[in-house]
């Protein structure tokens, strides 16, 4: 099972496809990822599960990779297990409330693809704004919180990092091809970026609000909590109104 | 008749159990690295406050929680206080209050029993936080008769 434990989990869902659809029966949505290079022993350690689902999960894997071996997945003691509401620490409470602020711009995206046509400049505005928080609000105020700031906090070599910088790199890519398609008026191209880069977001946000900093909240020391708090409150003074300012843009989407 | 009369802070009760297992041997570290400690007696702006990492415990705790040293005040600055009995609570807000604007303190931690009359050490936090202009991380920490800790909990910055 060591072997295992220390294996990418993309690959061993390749492997034995049986075992993505039993994370995923545990709420551990590894199967659709992009990156997949998590190892098996870190998505078990990040996911919190209680003791006793934690056993049956790796019980049930166990007996995939080995069914002719009988094999006792021990009751392990966590001191951490809160399956509960997730209560964050000040800091990352602060990155999910911008995500909340992301995601009503990610849900306007479906009614922009429906009725955009590049050909008109009203429409070419719209998407230009909706960039414009990409790039200002999502990208260089939020994103680089996380990569100046809290990722530095660990190793940014773990794969769980890596694969949110990847996600990182992709919104990137998608913004970038979505300003290619405006400036070549091809309406197909901007459509088809603007509904990756919100399927990316979506499930992004998901990734982070729900696993990436609820384990990071119990990886950090107080110390560095108070720390990485008074940095944040540096970020908010020097972009004082952005958030505020980006929030009055989405209300006046939503009512157009 | 239900047996449960009286104040749950001061009800009798005996919490004796087989720790024998448990038992270290050899000398125990200290992590107190300040004096005073009461509140009426410290300096909410003496230089071990600067910038620290600081717990407000509740007087009992330190009795309840057999890793109190090592688990919660390793590394911090400490102030105790009794939410029921000390008097002059005013100015532990006060105090409490310079600590986050003049000491500048990175975060508060607020140890307290379980008995329903420490709630009132957190009050005094919220309403010096409540007062301040500066925030800061506050986290709720609350223990058993037995030592065990019953919630952990951040309160909003």
């Amino acid at each position: 099972m060591e072997e295992y434990l220390n294996r990418g989990i993309k690959e061993i869902i390749k492997e034995f496809p049986k075992i993505g659809e039993i994370l995923d029966g545990y709420g551990i949505g590894c199967a659709p990822c992009s990156v997949g290079t998590c190892l098996l022993k870190d998505i078990v350690e990040i996911h919190d599960l209680s003791p006793e689902d934690e056993q049956e999960m790796m019980g049930r894997i166990a007996g995939i990779i080995y069914p002719d071996r009988k094999m006792e997945i021990p009751l392990r003691k966590k001191k951490t297990h809160t399956n509960k509401e997730i209560k964050y620490s000040p800091p990352l409470k602060k990155l999910v409330d911008e995500h909340r602020l992301i995601k009503r711009w990610v849900a306007l995206i479906p009614g922009i693809i429906k009725k955009v046509d590049v050909e008109r400049a009203d429409d070419r505005t719209l998407v230009l704004s909706g960039v414009e928080f990409i790039q200002q609000y999502a990208d260089r105020y939020h994103h680089a919180k996380e990569e100046d700031i809290l990722f530095k906090y660990f190793d940014e070599e773990q794969d769980v990092i890596k694969a949110m910088l990847e996600d990182h790199k992709k919104a990137r890519s998608h913004v970038r091809a979505l300003l290619k398609g405006l400036e070549e008026r091809n309406n197909a191209a901007v459509k088809e970026h603007l509904r990756a880069y919100a399927e990316l977001l979506t499930e992004h946000i998901k990734k982070e609000d729900e696993i990436l900093y609820p384990w990071m909240d119990r990886q950090l020391t107080i110390g560095q909590i108070g720390t990485l708090f008074t940095k944040f409150g540096e970020v908010d003074m020097k972009h004082q109104d952005l958030h505020k300012n980006y929030e009055k843009i989405i209300d006046r989407f939503v009512t157009e | 008749m239900n047996g449960f009369n009286g104040c749950p802070g001061s009800k009798t009760m005996e919490l004796r159990k087989n720790n024998e297992e448990e038992e270290n041997t050899g000398k125990i570290t200290s992590h107190l690295r300040q004096w005073p400690i009461q509140m009426h007696l410290i300096s909410p702006t003496a230089p071990y406050y600067q910038g620290a990492d600081v717990l407000l415990t509740a007087d009992c705790v330190a009795y309840a929680l057999g890793g109190f040293h090592r688990d919660y005040l390793k590394g911090k600055s400490i102030a105790i206080a009794c939410p029921k009995l000390d008097e002059g609570q005013e100015m532990y807000v006060k105090k409490i209050k310079s600590w986050i604007e003049d000491a500048k303190i990175n975060t508060l931690s607020v140890l307290i029993m379980q008995v329903p009359c420490c709630m009132g050490l957190v009050g005094l936090a919220r309403e010096a936080a409540r007062q301040s202009d500066r925030k800061i991380p506050i986290k709720q920490t609350v223990v058993g008769l037995e030592g065990d800790i019953l919630k952990e909990e951040w309160l909003s910055a």
